[in-house]
């Protein structure tokens, strides 16, 4: 062993003495990292946006979807390590089917809450593994209604009316207890604008990179239960209301194309080195 | 065996079977189920006030027939996987249950003799009744007959059952049908037994055959 | 040899091979019933054991001790009612040990019949349980492929036809204790007499709620053999002693040794 460090950090399920699990909070860290994403949970649904950061001028825009849909009613979002989201959102998959061949009915959004909770807890536990490096927003809807629950790398989850996480997560949940303690009800429609409105602001405290916004969601009015993204005439509308709500400032970010020379961050761009978020 | 057909008559030596008349009917507030309460092994009666409604959850309930030992641990089964499912997730569907009963019988083809009508009542579906025959199919109907004595009256039912009957009506309907059941096949009789599901939970009835020889 | 062996199945297939039956494992031609009275439950058998034609045994035990208060009246296979009784009275010892709970009546039907459905009748015992728990007096019959069945009376084996009819035109509700007897008694007896399977006495077994169970062996014995009228034994002397030699037919050689013990 080196003599760097403690040592409390080199394993997973190992303790630190005052109780801390250093390998649980690294995975933390690389969520927060992660690029921003929102829910809201609104009156009959949920709504989510996630920032895309554009890490090559080749990739297709409107392609290379971030949110994924686990079952037909459930909508999962994630900031951190992309594949670590993807290998959840496969795992929340089978358990859905799992549940709806055994059981004949959708699973419910707390049934799935609570087993991908385990799963990510089991990887807290054994040294072969390594925890989650991502922080996931689950969303849907059931036969009770609407749910959100946000999921740590600890297996910890909660359920949420607004949550946010990633790089923008502090601006985003204060804007959205602003929101969801001001207007309670909010409709599908306005929830969206608002949703995409946050991420929008959110960015704008760390404008680095050029970003596309992509939104889902999932209500029993407007899309019947099933979680689908964001029609492309809402989402514009809600673009639209977004840059106008933050002063049209990442507008011009959009145009600018020179800009990113000057960060020094971006110069693995140049080399044609596409950075996963 | 060739994996295709099912030799569905052939009940193990000296086995238990419930050569049987059950039914489920579905009506305005809920499901009624019913059965007659004869056991038989070969020619003797083993049990003559023999329960062949078993319940599996509070408002689920099922009709068995068949062999009694495999509907019996068929049913101790669902009954397991409920209150394990109630635990978790709360209250089962009626579809819920029947979809347990279906990958039983199902996946245990080759060894089971078991014919179950599953029926119960829940909130959103109200009342519901899925017939669950011998390879282990699932069929959702307004009402199931089934057992032995069950081919009596397929026309009595089909000609008398009516949608969104009301209780009265529907005890009636099914008292009629059974006493014709039991009437014409041996393999029925004893008791008529009945239980009632409805938002209120369930009750039971019973009728002797001074109630219904003479209907 | 490790492992399980095959001997006897091999042996069977030769003897099925030479001739038309097979060894057939000793059935007990039975009576049994159980009756459910006021306050109590109470079982009861015959006492013959029959391979096929042969009276194996004369005054055999059909009741079991499944724990203290709860009883098993055993028909069908006598080794198998023998051994899964023996086998889940075990464990329900086990479990009542673990609960720190009486055993209950409903446990050991729940144990019996899913061991008995998962030997798919190959296990040939047909039971009839019967005993007191913290939940009152039960009375359960067991048939061999795992099927169960609830009354007020019951009866099984190859008499229990004629039980039946003693139990079907006698039974009535509220019985006392020594109704409940009798009855259960006469319905062996029924059996005794018309049934050719059974045979012999009368056993029984008494649990009431809140007392310990009566194990009443040989309850009735309507079959005491009389006195023979004479005596078949010769007398002394009838054969007549020509002539008499003692042989040694081993040495024996003695020899003392003396063995020092150290402190």
């Amino acid at each position: 062993m080196t003599s760097i460090g403690t040592g409390y950090d080199l394993s997973n399920s190992v303790f630190s003495p005052d109780g801390r699990n250093f390998q649980v909070e690294y995975a933390v860290k690389a969520a927060e990292n992660g690029a921003t994403c929102v829910g809201i949970k609104y009156k009959d649904g949920i709504v989510f946006a996630v920032e895309k950061l554009i890490t090559s001028k080749l990739l297709v825009p409107g392609k290379n979807r971030k949110i994924q849909t686990i079952d037909r009613h459930i909508g999962c979002a994630y900031s951190g390590l992309m594949p670590d989201g993807r290998h959840l959102v496969n795992r929340g998959r089978e358990e859905a089917q799992s549940f709806k061949k055994t059981y004949a009915t959708p699973i419910p959004l707390p049934a799935l809450a609570d087993r991908l909770g385990q799963y990510v807890q089991a990887h807290t536990l054994y040294n072969s593994v390594r925890p989650f490096g991502i922080t996931a927003i689950i969303g849907g809807v059931d036969d009770e209604g609407a749910h959100l629950y946000m999921l740590e790398p600890s297996g910890t989850y909660w359920g949420y009316k607004g949550a946010a996480t990633g790089k923008g997560r502090q601006s985003a949940k204060a804007e959205l207890e602003k929101i969801l303690s001001s207007k309670p009800d909010l409709e599908a429609r306005e929830a969206v604008k608002e949703a995409a409105r946050i991420v929008y602001m959110a960015h704008d405290d760390n404008k680095e990179k050029d970003f596309e916004l992509e939104m889902s969601w999932c209500s029993i009015s407007e899309t019947n239960g099933l979680h689908k993204p964001v029609p492309k005439e809402l989402l514009d509308e809600a673009i639209a209301f977004a840059k106008a709500e933050n002063g049209d400032n990442s507008d011009s970010d959009d145009s600018s194309d020179d800009s990113d020379n000057e960060n020094d961050n971006k110069k693995k761009d140049a080399e044609g080195d596409v950075k996963l978020e | 065996m060739n994996g295709i057909q099912v030799d569905i008559n052939h009940l193990k030596k000296g086995e238990v079977s419930l050569g049987t008349s059950i039914m489920a009917v579905t009506f305005k507030d809920g499901v009624i189920l019913g059965a007659d309460s004869r056991t038989t092994t070969g020619a003797y009666i083993a049990n003559r006030v023999t329960d062949k409604l078993t319940r599996v959850h509070d408002k689920v309930w099922c009709c068995r027939s068949g062999s009694a030992a495999d509907t019996q641990a068929v049913t101790d089964i669902v009954q397991h996987y409920l209150e394990l499912y109630t635990a978790q997730f709360g209250e089962p569907s009626t579809k819920t249950a029947a979809s347990i009963f279906k990958t039983l019988c199902y996946e245990n083809k080759d060894n089971l003799t078991a014919g179950i009508i599953v029926a119960g009542y829940d909130d959103k579906n109200k009342g519901e009744v899925y017939s669950i025959p011998l390879g282990g199919s699932i069929h959702k109907q307004k009402y199931a007959i089934a057992g032995s004595g069950s081919t009596f009256i397929y026309g009595y039912c089909d000609k008398n059952f009516k949608e969104d009957m009301t209780k009265e009506e529907t005890i009636n309907f099914m008292k009629n049908s059974l006493a014709q059941a039991i009437k014409w096949d041996g393999s029925s009789g004893g008791v008529i037994r009945m239980v009632v599901l409805t938002k209120d939970g369930p009750e039971r009835l019973i009728f002797y055959p001074e109630d219904y020889e003479t209907l | 040899m490790a492992g399980l062996s095959f001997d006897n199945y091999q042996r069977n297939q030769l003897l099925a091979e030479r001739s038309k039956t097979v060894p057939q494992a000793t059935s007990t031609g039975t009576t049994i019933v159980g009756v459910k009275y006021n306050g109590g439950v109470l079982i009861a058998a015959d006492t013959r054991s029959t391979q096929g034609p042969i009276v194996a045994n004369k005054n055999c035990a059909k009741l079991h001790r499944m724990s203290p208060k709860i009883w098993c009246a055993g028909a069908g296979t006598a080794a198998d009612t023998e051994e899964v009784t023996r086998l889940i009275g075990s464990n329900l010892e086990l479990h009542s040990l673990y609960a720190s709970r009486e055993p209950r009546v409903v446990s050991a039907l729940q144990m019996l019949k899913q061991h008995l459905f998962k030997y798919q009748g190959h296990v040939g015992a047909y039971l009839i349980v019967a005993g007191v728990d913290p939940t009152g007096a039960h009375l359960f019959s067991i048939h061999a492929h795992g099927s169960t069945d609830v009354g007020f009376y019951q009866s099984l084996g190859s008499g229990s036809l004629a039980a039946m009819a003693v139990l079907e035109s006698n039974w009535k509700q509220d019985l006392t204790r020594e109704e409940a007897i009798v009855l259960a008694s006469d319905a062996i007896e029924a059996g005794i007499w018309n049934d050719l399977g059974s045979g012999s006495n009368v056993d029984l077994c008494v649990m009431e709620v809140g007392k310990d169970a009566e194990y009443l062996r040989n309850y009735r014995t309507p079959n005491n053999r009389e006195a023979k009228q004479r005596s078949y034994k010769f007398a002394r002397g009838t054969t007549a002693v020509l002539s008499q030699r003692v042989l040694d037919i081993c040495q024996v050689e003695e020899e003392s040794v003396d063995i020092e013990l150290e402190a």
